[in-house]
């Protein structure tokens, strides 16, 4: 995949994040003034829920490339699973983050340890940067790869029963707004604004990945390169 | 050739060390009676071959059978063998909280036969320190200890055992080289069979073969007298609780990492509020009497902590199940539960020190899983596994919240 591809995707899921923000805080209506505790702070809104999208694909990527790799040992499957994992990590941290402060200012606390949907997130956030974390704590080998792309696999098991949380265990964290098989009960304007969110952060992640595959390439072929040299001397 | 005399079976292996392939379709058979030894430069994959047999590490392609059974396959799956065997790892697989005849015991329970081990330690000089820590041995005198524990499975056992030594002969003494060359000749000529990697040209002259991992060459090997089993009785295996529960106990391993660790949390909980004045937060007052366990509990599992020392859980994974502590977090968790119910609700219940113990054993376990999962790791302590524990946060507050409703 060429550079200007990369560079393309990534510059343009920037600009359509900036547009989203920019729309969402200046053009879209706000809510009711009885409809939240805190009716300012929903506009995170914009920010939250795209992003929370982009880390479900970037999970999704990291359990593709982690099956790749742990059933058929391939080595862009390896690519996959660490863009996948440093991908989650930056959009799972984007949507803890906004979440913390939306959640101090509507409900009074940043986190709920008894909300299973914010756990599981949580969880699947921090397993992100266990993955990235650890993968530069040991050497590249068959042992490290098989480890951390079970871990991978495991993290994915996660993503259905976060889903299935939304639903099921709505302790303080709204249900769903979207893929609600009801039609949703946004007003069109924040769902335009939405849409034109979901869309830039997808791209973006998608450029962000195809970087971080790119940049593991080249760190592959670096080390190849070395081992080459140490077999020569 | 009977299939009854096949003791071991590498078919077509491929093995990966890092990112190189060390061992490629490599294909090899020891039937009983043999003695093959693993011949050739550092680094040319003998104890890959070993530890592969072992089912120690994982292999690419192939399969690897004892007795005729798969132990290992390159699909991942691992069979525990049907037939003890006996391993003796490059770096002992010793904990040094044990004493010699401790882990003889241990030893010979998995093989569920129990012999007098004094005339058998007399011969390599460690009679008179049979009830001696393994720590306090001399690097010569460990490695001692676990040859005889490799040697073991075969020495009490009067049908054909495999035995798997990798370089036994390492820091051992001259007369202990030579008793060791004795013992592979006489049990082989009692019908076990030997893989044995090694640079010593006394073992060497044991060998029936002598493979350097490309080809194997026959050679006549020195001869001896058959082994001679000693008076030998069958004992009940001890499975991975009990032995779990004697390192816990001996070593006081679970009171040092997870004790010490819920009553600190105790302690820094009474520091910021005196117990009265939570009258009537009764949810707060849950969370209090529950913590000390829950701590406990995330200090992980003390046996398998103990277990990383000298590569002990490779040697234990590879022989049985991983020794597990199971009781006492058990215990532990009731005793904390017990006085943070006293200090914080003035009353003891039955239910909630049932709830604070089990608290202490599940998190214990999972931590313990988790540890396990990242032991195949070059460097296992430098992982960030305990990332994932705070997910145990939420069972932790929903038990508290049940709790505080029923009551």
């Amino acid at each position: 995949m060429g550079e200007r591809i990369r560079i393309g995707f990534l510059g343009l899921g920037f600009v359509g994040i900036m547009s989203t923000l920019y729309l969402g805080f200046m053009w879209a209506p706000s809510v009711a003034i009885d409809a939240f505790e805190s009716p300012a702070a929903q506009k995170i809104f914009y920010w939250h829920v795209p992003s929370a999208w982009a880390a479900f694909i970037a999970f999704a990527v990291l359990f593709v490339g982690s099956a790749l790799w742990f059933f058929k040992r391939s080595p862009t499957g390896w690519r996959l699973h660490i863009a996948g994992a440093e991908a989650g990590l930056a959009t799972g941290l984007m949507t803890v983050w906004s979440g913390t402060i939306w959640g101090s200012a509507e409900w009074g606390t940043p986190w709920d340890w008894s909300d299973v949907r914010l756990n599981t997130f949580g969880l699947l956030t921090l397993l992100a940067l266990f993955l990235v974390l650890g993968r530069r704590s040991q050497p590249d080998g068959i042992e490290t790869r098989d480890t951390f792309s079970t871990f991978g696999l495991f993290g994915f098991v996660l993503v259905p029963f976060t889903y299935i949380a939304t639903r099921i265990w709505v302790i303080r964290h709204p249900g769903p707004v979207v893929a609600t098989g009801t039609g949703g009960s946004l007003h069109s304007d924040m769902a335009l604004v939405l849409l034109i969110g979901a869309i830039s952060f997808t791209i973006f992640i998608i450029g962000h990945i195809l970087t971080s595959m790119h940049i593991t390439k080249l760190e592959q072929r670096v080390e190849m390169l070395q081992r080459e040299i140490d077999r020569s001397d | 050739m009977n299939m009854s005399d096949v003791l071991l079976t590498f078919e077509s292996v491929e093995i990966r060390r890092g990112m190189s392939i060390v061992i490629s379709d490599f294909s090899l058979t020891i039937l009983s009676a043999e003695v093959v030894v693993l011949h050739g430069e550092n680094g040319c994959g003998k104890s890959t071959i070993i530890e592969a047999a072992a089912r120690i590490l994982p292999i690419e392609k192939g399969q690897i059978s004892q007795h005729g059974k798969m132990v290992i396959d390159s699909d991942g799956r691992r069979m525990m063998p049907t037939v003890p065997f006996g391993l003796t790892l490059q770096q002992n697989g010793l904990v040094g909280s044990d004493t010699i005849s401790e882990h003889l015991n241990n030893m010979m329970s998995i093989c569920k036969m129990k012999t007098n081990l004094a005339p058998i330690l007399k011969q390599y000089s460690l009679d008179h320190r049979s009830n001696d820590l393994i720590s306090h041995l001399s690097g010569g005198q460990q490695r001692k200890v676990s040859v005889i524990a490799g040697l073991l499975p075969a020495m009490i056992s009067k049908s054909p055992r495999l035995i798997l030594l990798d370089e036994p002969d390492a820091g051992l003494d001259d007369d202990a080289v030579q008793t060791l060359c004795r013992h592979i000749t006489s049990l082989r000529l009692a019908g076990h069979a030997f893989l044995i990697a090694t640079h010593d040209e006394r073992i060497l002259k044991c060998a029936t073969r002598i493979n350097n991992l490309n080809q194997d060459s026959e050679q006549e090997p020195q001869q001896g007298e058959i082994w001679q089993i000693p008076k030998i009785e069958v004992v009940a295996s001890n499975n991975f609780i009990k032995v779990g529960f004697t390192y816990n106990f001996k070593t006081k391993a679970g009171f040092a990492n997870n004790g010490i660790a819920g009553f600190l949390a105790l302690g820094i909980l009474l520091s910021l509020v005196e117990p009265f004045k939570l009258d009537n937060l009764l949810g707060l007052k849950m969370g209090f009497v529950l913590l000390p366990a829950f701590v406990a509990g995330l200090c992980g599992d003390p046996v398998v902590n103990l277990l990383r020392e000298n590569r002990a859980l490779d040697w234990w994974q590879a022989n049985t199940a991983t020794p597990r502590a199971v009781i006492l977090p058990i215990i532990g968790g009731a005793i904390l539960t017990t006085i943070s119910s006293y200090i914080f609700l003035g009353n003891l219940q039955i239910i909630i020190i049932i709830a604070g113990s089990l608290c202490a054993l599940f998190c214990s376990l999972i931590i313990g899983l988790l540890q396990l999962s990242t032991n195949k790791l070059s460097r296992p302590q430098a992982v960030f596994i305990r990332l994932l524990t705070p997910i145990l946060i939420l069972p932790w507050s929903i038990v508290v919240n049940e709790l505080t409703a029923y009551i």
